[in-house]
């Protein structure tokens, strides 16, 4: 073994420990943690499994709604879909706390959502709670996360088998699931695990909605009772990591493309099924998007109206959040993509162990991470002075989130075919031109949608944002919480748009953008 | 790209060297589980009035109280006030050791009800315990003049409460004190019988009562003053139990001084400028709260309050404190 190849195998191992710290913190406390007055295990086994039931249940149909609809954006002549893009990746920028409230509000006598429901001549729901709903809702705020790697895939994927399967007379129905799925299988599992954690490590939502999970055990105990919180938080990473190993297997080994996509493929007409396609996508962001915008709305309107709402007061906030997101999305990438490209192209131990580190930290709610990082910095000498600096928030962003830009590097590490690389090898000798020339080219549109979802999460963010900023420090995810913790609707809601607003630009401008321009 | 990232990159830097070089002598440091909208504009004022800096992080009292553990625990002191929504999550601290005395000139600007009586935390501003209910379905006259009647067959299916959220658990730690812990659990598992609907807090219940959701819900009487500021025309009143009533309890926000803090003289001159007529005033005035100051009469709009003595629930005296009403609230069902 060569000394660069054991240093990138210590690099790996390194950068696997750094995002197994929180595990093996909450491991630690719950096992150190003092019992004497310590609620039964057998008080953990109800919220355990419905938290399962909600997971399961949730990424389920986010992975066909997800997958349906990045073939439609992809792969149809679907009308207005550049504007459909932006628009439904829109459920992912808002807190889940501001998104259910807000839908919640809908449902009030005067609201939205009951308008419309008695304008098609149904009554509204009194009450809107339970499992039912808190799997709609968390279905509608979360597919994105595989509508994004699965859209990138298709950008990347070579179109000619599909245009085979039409000239032999295959359905547009036939040919995606024939040969569309099998090739975007492991984007599609990879986007179903990201929704698995992100339901399991969810307290804002299930909360409004009346479910009851592990994540309200740790909440609701983390000052009364440390012992049940941090157990709690031990069987929701036990939840995670069987979540994990499952969906390795489900997906197995995938081979890199051998043929490199080269021309933009052809779209499906979908002639008269337009209009399904058309009702289906209004559905899901009336759903996802206006219903919660509209309260949103009318709760700014009327700040904006007496003149309660300041904007200016928001630039700040504004700023830091877009430089934290972008930050962080860069430095998660950084860190992240080596791991995934060595796991796709040498497949070895450290890096698998790494890569199951890397997406467990989005298992654990933000606030279980801040604690970790927190005790962790105050009690190593060598950085105790970054507590409470920019640079330790931003690593609990990258732990956090890293999960996020992993699937989606892993997917463009393979779209960087082994013939492409030994040609690029014999044509030229530096590695560091090989790389900006030939593999991130290739691997761009992968990288860019998984840096896209770490930086929507970032400006979202904020038990760690709270814990971790230096004092003084507002992002506009803390200006969200703090106004709608104390019910300031009107101020909760002009930063909640100012979020939206700001997500849609980036992600469009640093997204998108090329997407559309790729496959237009 | 790359210029977006180096620039991106520098200015994270240099805000974090910005950071990293405050904390002058003459400011004080504060953890503020009281929200920005509910504190800030009177911390502006005492920094004009005295020159005094002030930096505040704001989050959960109970997120900062084990934060303020962790740095304890480590051996360093990184703030200097804690300002909590309830008496729960500083009688956490206290427990843990970690609160200094308040001045005693400072202690004797309220009266003994709402202060620690160990001296380690002063109440500042006052929440009363009250029954939200919704004005189309219920009548005034139609409700219960104590919380106790809330376990009829009546209120089946009809009653929020936040059990997880730390005024719910406070006023039940106080109900242990003032009515036993026998008839406390008899008064959860009542409830926990009524099948009640559960929420995350208290600006929750409210939005659920204004929509119908449930018929009642039992909060802080500042949730549904903050709520028709914000939307006059929603169908919500809160109703008093009767005086006396654990069900009426007043919730304190206190202010505590954290052990080692390197400003002890300004985090004592904050906690005298907020217990200070414009202080009080600012509570009052801005956010509906009552004052707790000796000689400030509460605003006009409020009812007039007697204070049931909230200092002296003491969570050692108790046993087993916050964790034994958390595990009587489990204990009864209730998911808490």
């Amino acid at each position: 073994m060569t000394t660069s190849t054991r240093a990138q195998q210590i690099l790996t191992g390194s950068i696997g420990l750094l995002f197994a710290s929180p595990m093996l913190f909450v491991l630690w406390r719950a096992i150190t943690a003092d019992r004497t007055s310590t609620a039964q295990f057998d008080d953990l086994i109800a919220p355990a499994w419905r938290t399962l039931l909600l997971a399961t249940l949730v990424s389920c149909s986010a992975m066909v709604l997800g997958t349906l609809l990045a073939w439609l954006l992809m792969r149809t002549d679907l009308a207005g879909r550049s504007w459909w893009r932006v628009v439904l990746i829109l459920p992912v920028v808002l807190p889940s706390f501001v998104g259910a409230t807000a839908f919640l509000a809908g449902l009030s006598p005067d609201g939205f959502l009951t308008s419309a429901l008695e304008f098609v001549g149904l009554d509204p729901p009194q009450r809107f709670r339970g499992l039912g709903p808190a799997w709609m809702l968390l279905t509608a705020f979360s597919y994105p996360f595989v509508l994004m790697p699965v859209s990138a895939r298709l950008a990347t994927l070579r179109p000619s088998l599909d245009e085979s399967a039409r000239l032999l007379g295959a359905s547009p129905w036939d040919s995606f699931i024939r040969i569309t799925v099998p090739h975007v299988r492991a984007a599609v599992i990879g986007g179903g695990l990201i929704v698995f954690l992100y339901v399991v490590s969810d307290f804002g939502a299930v909360q409004l909605l009346g479910y009851d999970t592990l994540t309200r055990v740790i909440f609701a105990t983390r000052q009364a009772d440390r012992a049940t919180s941090f157990t709690a938080a031990a069987l929701v990473l036990a939840l995670a990591a069987t979540a994990l190993l499952l969906s390795r297997t489900v997906v197995g080994d995938i081979e890199p493309d051998t043929v490199q996509t080269i021309r933009v493929a052809k779209r499906h007409h979908l002639g008269l099924g337009q209009i399904p396609a058309l009702l289906g996508c209004g559905l899901v962001t009336g759903i996802s998007v206006v219903a919660p915008l509209s309260s949103l709305l009318v709760w700014a309107g009327r700040g904006l109206r007496d003149g309660r709402i300041d904007i200016g007061d928001l630039l700040t906030p504004t700023g830091n959040s877009a430089i934290m997101g972008l930050g962080a999305a860069v430095v998660t990438l950084g860190i992240v993509a080596p791991v995934a490209a060595r796991t796709v192209r040498r497949g070895d131990a450290v890096s698998r162990l790494a890569g199951l580190a890397i997406v467990g930290g989005f298992a654990l709610p933000g606030i279980v991470i801040a604690l970790a990082l927190a005790v962790l910095t105050l009690n190593t000498p060598a950085i105790n002075a970054l507590y409470q600096t920019i640079p330790v928030l931003a690593l609990a962003y990258v732990i956090h989130f890293g999960s996020l830009a992993f699937g989606s590097s892993q997917d463009a590490a393979r779209a960087v075919s082994a013939v492409l690389r030994d040609s690029a090898r014999l044509l030229e000798r530096s590695a560091v031109r090989r790389l900006l020339h030939i593999d991130l080219p290739v691997m761009r549109t992968g990288l860019m949608s998984g840096g896209g979802l770490v930086m929507l999460a970032v400006l979202k963010e904020l038990p760690a944002t709270l814990l971790l900023s230096p004092i003084g420090f507002r992002t506009l995810a803390t200006e969200v919480w703090s106004a709608f913790e104390e019910g300031f609707y009107a101020d909760a809601a002009a930063a909640s748009l100012m979020l939206v607003t700001v997500s849609g630009v980036l992600t469009w401008f640093l997204v998108l953008r090329r997407v559309v321009a790729q496959s237009a | 790209m790359t210029v977006l990232v180096t620039t991106a990159l520098t200015t994270a830097l240099t805000t974090a060297g910005l950071y990293a070089c405050s904390g002058s002598a003459d400011s004080v440091t504060i953890y503020s589980g009281r929200t920005e909208d509910l504190i800030a504009p009177i911390l502006q004022e005492f920094t004009e009035s005295t020159g005094i800096k002030v930096e505040v992080k704001y989050g959960q009292s109970a997120d900062l109280a084990l934060l303020i553990e962790e740095e304890q625990a480590a051996g360093r002191t990184d703030v200097d006030v804690f300002l909590s929504q309830s008496p729960g999550s500083v009688g956490y601290l206290d427990q843990l050791g970690v609160l200094e005395s308040v001045p005693d000139e400072v202690l004797g600007l309220v009266p003994s009800e709402v202060r620690d009586d160990d001296s380690r935390w002063v109440g500042f501003s006052g929440r009363q315990r009250v029954l939200v209910y919704n004005t189309d379905v219920l009548a005034e006259t139609e409700l219960p003049s104590s919380v106790f009647e809330l376990t009829d067959e009546q209120w089946k299916g009809q009653i929020g409460i936040a059990p997880g959220n730390g005024s719910f658990q406070d006023f039940v730690t106080a109900m242990r004190v003032s009515e036993g812990d026998e008839a406390t659990a008899e008064w959860l598992a009542g409830i926990a019988a009524n099948d009640p609907l559960t929420y995350e807090n208290n600006t929750a219940i409210v939005a659920a009562a204004s929509r119908g959701e449930i018929e009642v819900g039992l909060v802080n009487h500042y949730y549904n003053y903050r709520a028709l500021a914000e939307d006059p025309s929603q169908t919500t009143a809160n109703h008093l139990f009767a005086e006396g009533d654990p069900g009426s309890l007043l919730i304190v926000t206190a202010a505590a001084i954290v052990k080692g803090s390197d400003h002890p003289t300004q985090a004592a001159e904050l906690i005298t400028f907020l217990l200070s007529e414009s202080g009080q005033a600012y509570f009052a005035e801005q956010t509906y709260e009552y004052p707790l100051a000796i000689g400030v009469a509460p605003p006009q709009n409020l009812p007039p309050l007697t204070f049931q003595d909230v200092g002296g629930i003491d969570f050692d005296q108790l046993g087993d404190g916050l964790a034994g009403t958390r595990q009587m609230i489990t204990d009864a069902g209730l998911d808490g």
